[in-house]
């Protein structure tokens, strides 16, 4: 589903980010990505959703090379990636229903269609009862999940998460995580990035593990720890 | 269609819904986009209301200097009517071959009236008019030619067409000398064309400064939705879907400010009209002035719309481009 052929991003100023970065997220699979803060894992999420293009190599989704997409075509791209953001991103002025609605209203769906898919969507994530509040008056956890449904409520084959579960206590991080291992059992890819070892740590899924913009661990990670302490 | 993942429908495509709701989709999406645009104008009634204003009186500056020109030109016409062509008669011409003249001259279509005055009658009128009397007695022979006066018909008296006649009437045999006065007639024109020229001079640097306002303006809001711009994209908005609320925004600005320049117009002419019927009264001179037509008015609404639409588009093709998430 994501495949990585010997990435490296360097940037204007010549900081890399990332160097030679090699691997492969099977379709239907979930992975996670970790490492310290500026390891990289912000870039790597950003040349899949085509905010950064790579210096060097090769990003493909699904077997499409991704530096053969024009700059008007990135729109397109974004509809088939769910992206949730530690940010939320969510407009603060409008209801939770209009920011579930807002990929639906891009893509433009019917009136009837949105307001069954939104209704469907915020049933996934528990926030039925507050289609008409604004995010403002939600907690941490809720407005995530808004941000959750937003994301699935086009149905996108593949999710990216940019540490999820950023500012929530490990119970919501926690129900956060078995929200995305629900759709991972509907069969969607899902791709998370974190630095909440602790969280990885009480799954078996495989870890990605970033260290100053190189790939160290690939795999079932059965001591998370030990890659990031050396 | 999706890039990406062969097979998985994007959009309307992923419900079955037919060619006509489709097309009644796309207008009532407009139609929502279009009233949200100005219900966001609604929202900033004060800002709203400047932009407005600044277009509208713009477009009032050269409407109303327009309309002036236009009845300056309708007044010269209703002028230009009274033209007529003195044409001398040779030495020699007798009152019955001048008669003869003047019974050809009928029968041209461009002549409307033809009027005689010999010789002896211009003498008398001549001696009563310039005060000069008895003195003139003195004279041995009248020095006055015979005088036909040429009036054309309306469809001929503009001035170049009077020239045409003027040149065709000094072919005559018996025509010593024919003159048409109308050179202040032609001065006039030539001031009304230069006034022309200035009105539209005017609008086109007003219309130029209108769009650059109009363009600014949406360059603020632009940046002030730029958080909701970069979720926007986000999703997967194309740079044309989160143009169009700016788009109608521009568009309103330009309507309102159009009816804002009409209504400014009418007031002004208004005004115009009373302060010059006492003018006229002096001279007895019955004139109203004529206001905006409605092909004017259109036009005018047509103009300031567009205006409104470009300042934006050129706002809108630029800054939309430039954000872009980070």
């Amino acid at each position: 589903m994501i495949k990585f052929e010997q990435v490296s991003k360097t940037y204007p100023g010549g900081q890399q980010a990332l160097r030679k970065v090699d691997f492969h997220v099977e379709k239907g699979e979930m992975a996670f990505l970790t490492g310290h803060s500026g390891a990289g894992k912000s870039t790597l999420l950003k040349l899949i959703s085509i905010m950064e293009r790579p210096t060097v190599g090769r990003v493909l989704i699904n077997g499409h090379n991704l530096s053969s997409i024009k700059r008007r075509e990135i729109a397109y791209i974004r509809r088939d990636i769910g992206m949730i953001f530690q940010s939320h991103q969510l407009l603060m002025d409008k209801t939770v229903f209009d920011n579930v609605s807002l990929p639906l209203v891009i893509e433009g769906h019917t009136r009837k269609n949105i307001a069954k898919r939104v209704d469907a969507a915020l049933e996934m994530v528990g926030l039925r009862d507050k289609a008409k509040s604004l995010p403002i008056t939600l907690s941490g956890g809720e407005q995530q999940r808004v941000g959750i449904a937003r994301a699935v409520v086009n149905r996108p084959p593949l999710l990216l998460a940019d540490e999820p579960t950023g500012n929530l206590d490990p119970k919501l991080s926690m129900e956060i995580i078995r929200l995305f291992e629900d759709f991972n059992q509907a069969g969607v890819s899902v791709f998370i990035a974190t630095h909440d070892l602790g969280l990885i740590a009480r799954m078996k899924y495989r870890t990605l593990t970033l260290k100053n913009g190189q790939m160290i661990t690939d795999g079932l990670d059965e001591q998370p720890n030990e890659g990031l302490l050396v | 269609m999706s890039l990406l993942f062969k097979g998985r429908a994007q959009g309307a495509e992923s419900v079955k819904i037919g060619m006509f709701q489709l097309i009644i989709m796309f207008f009532t999406d407009h139609l929502r986009q279009a009233v949200n645009s100005l219900g966001e104008l609604w929202r900033s009634p004060f800002a709203s209301l400047m932009t407005i204003g600044v277009l509208g009186f713009s477009i009032t500056l050269p409407s109303t200097l327009y309309v002036l020109v236009k009845n300056t030109e309708q007044i010269s016409q209703q002028w230009e009517q009274a033209s007529e062509i003195s044409l001398f008669l040779r030495e020699g011409v007798t009152d019955a071959s001048a008669q003869q003249l003047l019974t050809r001259l009928r029968l041209w279509p461009e002549i409307a009236e033809v009027a005689f005055i010999s010789a002896d009658e211009g003498l008398k009128e001549f001696q009563a008019l310039s005060g000069l009397g008895d003195a003139l007695n003195y004279l041995e022979t009248n020095p006055l030619p015979a005088v036909v006066l040429v009036v054309p018909t309306s469809k001929h008296a503009s001035p170049t067409s009077a020239g045409i006649l003027l040149n065709k009437l000094r072919k005559e045999r018996e025509v010593e000398i024919g003159k048409l006065d109308i050179e202040w007639l032609e001065r006039l024109y030539a001031l009304i064309g230069i006034a022309k020229d200035l009105v539209t001079l005017l609008a086109v640097l007003l219309f130029f400064a209108v769009v650059l306002i109009i363009g600014n303006t949406i360059r603020l809001n632009i940046l002030s939705k730029r958080d909701e711009i970069v979720v926007m994209k986000l999703v997967g908005a194309t740079d044309a879907f989160i143009q169009r609320p700016f788009l109608y925004t521009g568009f309103w600005y330009g309507l309102l400010g159009g009816i804002m320049a009409w209504i400014t117009v009418f007031i002004i002419l208004l005004w115009i009209d009373y302060s010059m019927q006492d003018f006229m009264e002096k001279y007895q001179v019955n004139f109203n002035l004529t206001s905006m037509d409605l092909s004017t008015l259109i036009f005018m609404l047509l103009v300031s719309v567009s205006l409104g639409i470009t300042g934006s588009l050129l706002s809108v093709q630029r800054h939309v481009k430039d954000i872009e998430p980070r």
